[in-house]
């Protein structure tokens, strides 16, 4: 499988079209296997290079112990262009991905020409969420509850919590955890909760909220209708300079694995609108 | 690889190239029914990866992204070898 050298660790990437380029960049605990399920792969490829990766310590790629932050995967992200030739790109990312997206484009603002960000909350606007009615955390904490692993309400958010417990599962629990994810599953998130990703995707990293409103870059909010996080996608259409959002239906915190046919459909329409109103050739002016 | 592959060798194949699949050895018989998720424990990242290893034996290009989309919109997320041999011979 494809792998390339960044920030010393090995990445596993998959390419596929030709043109400007374009980087997806999935959430914690996925892989870039997302980006396939839903399409979006394949319809960007018409038109884009398209570059997916598997986050440092997911997948296929390396898992170092320590480096998890939205700052430490922005750096990634900029060293893979590097790496593929890629002076400049549109960023995707879904979930705690988009809050790389946007890390990389505050990074390196003369690089990103645009991003899409489908669903994110930032660990610097936590406080415009009320957390607790996040459906799909309640659906987890209730898998998790049936596979032995015990999330106090109050640390329902904490993936650093959640990869604790995972991290001491013996006997009985351990193999239903085992049944309920799989095995490659179950070994994936083994290595990953060794590392400190879980506590790391929850701090600001240096991504404050002045520098998230400075931002000019064209910026698409794809949210689910369903969506815990929708007060974060209102905040971002009223307050960053180019900034709109598209709600896809029948969706919560997973559009692209929930309804990937109006995801990438959207996700499509917006990238295809920035070529035809000419933001890849002349870039931000600033 | 010449193009006449007919579906007992593709599933001869497929069979054997999953028994020693990245380093997971998988002891039991694999068959049309046999599931890539729930029998073989294997995950939709690991169906990525399969779809190169199939298009390197193959020595040419087959459209993994179709059915990897396919497999997005199902409920079970899951694929039986059967299916995926079926897909190889109609691309192949």
């Amino acid at each position: 499988m494809p792998k390339l050298k960044v920030n010393g660790l090995t990445l596993h990437v998959q390419q596929a079209g030709e043109g400007p380029d374009v980087i997806l960049i999935h959430g914690v605990t996925g892989d870039l296997s997302i980006w396939f399920l839903c399409r979006a792969m394949t319809e960007l490829a018409a038109t884009h290079r398209v570059t997916a990766f598997d986050l440092r310590g997911h997948g296929y790629s390396d898992v170092p112990p320590t480096g998890y932050t939205s700052a430490d995967h922005a750096a990634d992200v900029l060293a893979l262009m590097d790496e593929i030739g890629a002076s400049r790109a549109k960023l995707v990312g879904h979930s705690f991905g988009a809050v790389v997206a946007m890390h990389a484009a505050v990074l390196a603002p003369e690089r990103v020409d645009a991003i899409v960000l489908s669903d994110p909350y930032f660990p610097a606007l936590r406080h415009l969420e009320d957390l607790s009615r996040w459906n799909h955390w309640q659906a987890f904490h209730q898998e998790a509850a049936d596979a032995g692993v015990n999330l106090s309400g109050e640390h329902w958010y904490d993936l650093g919590k959640f990869f604790d417990q995972v991290n001491h599962l013996d006997g009985e629990r351990l193999l239903r955890f085992r049944q309920a994810v799989g095995l490659p599953g179950l070994n994936r998130l083994l290595k990953l909760a060794g590392t400190t990703a879980g506590d790391d995707s929850k701090v600001e990293a240096g991504l404050t909220t002045d520098l998230i409103l400075g931002v000019r870059q064209p910026v698409l909010a794809l949210y689910g209708d369903g969506s815990p996080f929708l007060s974060t996608a209102e905040y971002l259409v009223e307050h960053l300079p180019n900034c709109r959002s598209v709600l896809i239906p029948n969706a919560q915190h997973r559009a692209p694995e929930e309804n990937p046919e109006a995801f990438t459909a959207a996700l499509k329409a917006w990238i295809e609108s920035l070529d035809e109103a000419g933001v890849a050739a002349e870039g931000v002016s600033r | 690889m010449t193009g006449a592959t007919s579906e007992p060798e593709i599933l001869a194949d497929v069979a054997r190239i999953l028994s020693d699949f990245q380093g997971r050895e998988y002891s039991g018989p694999i068959g049309r029914e046999t599931r890539f998720f729930a029998d073989l424990g294997l995950a939709s990242i690991d169906a990525v990866v399969l779809g190169e290893v199939l298009q390197e034996h193959y020595g040419r290009p087959l459209p993994f992204g179709d059915l990897m989309a396919e497999l997005g919109k199902r409920a079970d997320r899951d694929l039986s070898i059967g299916e995926l041999a079926d897909f190889l011979a109609r691309n192949l």
